[in-house]
């Protein structure tokens, strides 16, 4: 099976989060993971760079969902940007764009974020 | 009359309701409630410890959704079914557990035990339970008082609301986020549905869909597998994180075969065995067939479902939804499938009108140019873009024969041609053969015609040079091969004949004019065949004399050796047609024939209003000579064809020859034959 990567680091107070793979409960648990290990350093702006993650799940989706509610708790907030239109699309229909912003690019998303 | 100590008693539960109101409109989440709900119980009873637990209906257990003083950590505990009928009676009451009564017992009765609870209330909405309130020892070991029980079920009525409450939302949220799995799936589908009918690529279109029953079914990978008509051994089209193994799966797996009987998909589970399973090495699969109409395309097979706590079995909803995706796909595969054979059989053929020197153009039912091929362009003189979309009548306007035979064809449906004929719309000098034949559509209906144009000026050109001076081979083998055909001057090898009538001026000079013609056209005829049989080329024809080439405009190894045969073959052939001439009493005639090889130069030579394809030099003038110091009968050579041809024929050296312009004698040899 192929692994799912992730590739964790920070502009400023952003934390970036680039992930490659198969957006599922493997992958979902393991950027949970590495977003809760920064929220107790204090991190609450998370960006998700999805490029190279064109498929996703609806297991996948509820783990992002637990990850805004998370961090709402903190009010911190979640971005995405590079996303293939059909994840796009799966994350508008699963409401996960009304809690959490799609940007267009990497820059844009900084700026949103900061 | 009401004490004072109880007029505070009564304001303080009154500020405890109140307070109650606050906490119901103020917090947003059944958590942050049910604490402080809690908190004000407890405060309000002075009780010391206490907790709140939800129902869950599914696992017929409890968690714990808030707790104040109780040091026992238990999340979830399950409930007998004697505890689910006995509290019902409690329903809008509570219960004193002090009298412990036998029906509790298990892991919740341990947990009162622990945490030292003493009352415990149902929290029921009508005949369903949704939580239990737990309290614990009243401050100082007190006993809790009426009052104190009915401010408790007061709250626990407000409590139980805001569980029905919650249960609702909760509800609804689910039954949200399943409407959304719904609309997903739907817009899947409909996403298919879209992309088969603007993608033609088969891989990416098997790639597309498959990702998206991967992700739609929530499948841990998943693969594409197209049946191969040319092996036994199924073609793997896409795959998506299954890894880099490879999977030999041949067409008579158990699985493929009920699949290409007719069955339709199937959910395989743990209590299958099926050699699909086995090769794969995986336990839940869902595997679908892929069929457009007839045709058997392969199968769809996902792996897996997920779920937040691990692997589950496909259910059918999946099955529905995988065959929709598959029974889509499998026809736009097969749209994609036909177009490529379409596009490939379209490429194949323009590949082929491409390459053929024959001009082909097409004309539609409207009688407009729809194609046309690059020999096409050539022959016509113009570019495709000026003969696309024009009329016949346009493009031809000036060859009415052609434009009169595109209409008889339209009119007969049937083949017409035409040779020979000029082609004015190119230029003057064109001539082409044409044929024109209808076009028919797969019903038998024509429309329009095919047009095949072959340019044949240069053939009549190369046929006009040559035709009266080289035999058909040779124009035959210049027109198979034009490489060989320089007309241009050039430096060659080659053997000259040169034969000559002896005495045929003072011969002629007896003869009747009209004798004299006929005489030579006889003579001439029977000599330029064998000129011909062997190859030569029938360079000049002066007055009797005959200059014959071999090796111009085509060499070959053995020109010199044809030369000598053409000789020997016009000696034998003179010495018959004298017998016929003696028969009809004419005088016989005598021939003198000389060979030489050597360097010439050769091409067209003369001007513009009059040239000849001959070879010039001094190898053609020693050829003239010797043939000129030829006795009749006798056939006379130079040294070189000697050296050339002296083990095929028998020669007799003769007395060397002085020639005009040359200052040493030349050896020369008599054939023998």
């Amino acid at each position: 099976m192929s692994d799912f990567r992730i590739d964790v680091k920070e502009e400023g107070d952003v934390v970036i989060i680039a992930t490659d793979g198969y957006l599922n409960n493997v992958g979902g648990e393991k950027i949970a993971e590495a977003c809760y290990e920064k929220i107790e350093t204090g991190k609450i702006h998370f960006l998700l760079n999805l490029e190279k993650s064109t498929v996703v799940n609806s297991i996948g989706v509820s783990i992002l969902i637990e990850i805004i509610e998370k961090l709402q708790d903190h009010d911190g907030k979640l971005g995405y940007f590079n996303l293939a239109p059909i994840v796009e699309k799966t994350f508008s229909i699963m409401g996960l764009t009304k809690y959490s912003t799609i940007y267009a690019s990497e820059g844009e998303a900084i700026a949103g974020m900061s | 009359m009401v004490n004072s100590t109880d007029t505070d008693q009564f304001e303080y539960y009154l500020s405890s309701l109140d307070e109650l109101g606050e906490i119901l409109i103020e917090a947003d989440k059944i958590e942050s409630v049910a604490t402080g709900i809690l908190r004000l119980t407890l405060g309000t009873i002075m009780a010391s410890s206490g907790a709140i637990f939800i129902f869950e209906k599914e696992s017929t257990s409890v968690s714990e959704l808030c707790s104040i003083g109780i040091k026992n950590n238990s999340k979830s505990i399950e409930l007998s079914d004697s505890f689910l009928v006995n509290i019902k009676v409690y329903k809008y009451g509570h219960l004193d557990y002090d009298n412990q009564p036998d029906w509790i017992e298990g892991d919740f009765k341990e947990y009162l035990f622990s945490s030292n609870i003493k009352t415990i209330i149902p929290l029921f909405h009508k005949d369903t339970l949704l939580g239990i309130l737990c309290a614990g020892e009243k401050f100082m070991s007190e006993v809790f008082t009426d009052i104190d029980y009915k401010i408790l079920e007061i709250i626990s009525n407000h409590l139980t609301k805001s569980l029905f409450n919650y249960e609702l939302i909760k509800n609804v949220e689910q039954k949200k986020q399943e409407l959304n799995i719904k609309l997903l799936e739907l817009e899947t589908l409909f996403d298919i549905g879209v992309a088969i009918s603007s993608v033609l690529d088969i891989d990416e279109l098997a790639q597309d869909v498959l990702l998206r029953a991967v992700g739609i079914l929530n499948a841990s990978k998943g693969m594409f597998v197209l049946q191969n008509e040319k092996s036994p051994i199924s073609d793997i089209l896409s795959r998506f994180n299954w890894g880099e193994e490879k999977f030999l799966l041949s067409k008579n797996i158990d699985v493929f075969q009920q699949m290409q009987n007719g069955n339709r998909g199937l959910i395989l589970t743990g209590r299958h065995k099926t050699d699909l399973q086995i090769k794969l090495n995986e336990k839940n699969l869902i595997v679908v067939p892929l069929r457009a109409k007839q045709h058997f395309l392969g199968y769809m097979i996902l792996c897996d479902k997920e779920t937040r706590s691990g692997v589950e079995n496909f259910n059918n909803l999946d099955l529905d939804i995988l065959t929709s995706l598959s029974n889509q796909a499998a026809v736009a595969m097969d749209n994609a499938k036909l177009f490529k054979e379409i596009t490939e059989a379209k490429q194949f053929n323009e590949s082929i009108l491409g390459s053929i020197a024959t001009g082909v153009i097409t004309i539609n039912s409207l009688g407009e140019a729809d194609s046309i091929n690059k020999a096409g362009e050539s022959i016509l003189n113009a570019e495709k873009q000026n003969i696309l979309g024009n009329h016949y009548m346009y493009i031809f306007e000036k060859d009415n024969e052609i434009i009169e035979l595109i209409t008889k064809t339209e009119d007969d449906k049937k083949i017409c041609s035409e040779i020979n004929i000029p082609f004015l719309t190119s230029s003057k000098d064109t001539v082409i053969n044409i044929s024109v034949a209808p076009r028919i559509d797969m019903n038998n209906n024509t429309e329009g015609v095919v047009i095949s144009i072959e340019d044949i000026s240069d053939i009549n050109k190369v046929k006009n040079t040559f035709k009266r001076y080289v035999s058909k081979q040779v124009v035959d083998n210049l027109l198979d091969d034009d490489t060989n055909l320089k007309l241009g001057g050039e430096d060659r090898d080659v053997t000259i004949l040169f034969t000559d009538i002896r005495g045929f001026t003072s011969m002629a000079e007896k003869m009747e004019p009209e004798k004299v013609v006929l005489t030579l056209n006889e003579y001439f005829s029977e000599m330029i065949d064998i000129v011909f049989k062997y190859n030569g080329t029938l360079d000049k024809i002066i007055g009797d004399e005959l200059m014959v080439v071999f090796g111009a405009p085509i060499s070959s190894n053995d020109d010199t050796e044809r030369a000598l045969k053409t000789a020997i073959e016009m000696q034998n052939k003179i010495k018959e047609l004298n017998k016929i001439r003696t028969d009809r009493n004419e005088p016989p005639i005598f021939v003198g024939a000389g060979i030489n090889k050597g360097h010439v130069v050769s091409g067209n030579i003369g001007s513009r209003q009059m040239m000849d394809y001959t070879v010039i030099g001094d190898t053609v003038n020693l050829a003239a000579r010797l043939c000129s110091a030829a006795v009749a009968g006798e056939i006379i050579v130079s040294g070189p064809v000697m050296r050339k041809t002296e083990k095929l024929f028998s020669f007799k050296a003769l007395t060397p020859i002085r020639v005009k312009g040359k200052k040493d004698e030349i050896n020369v040899y008599e054939v023998k034959f």
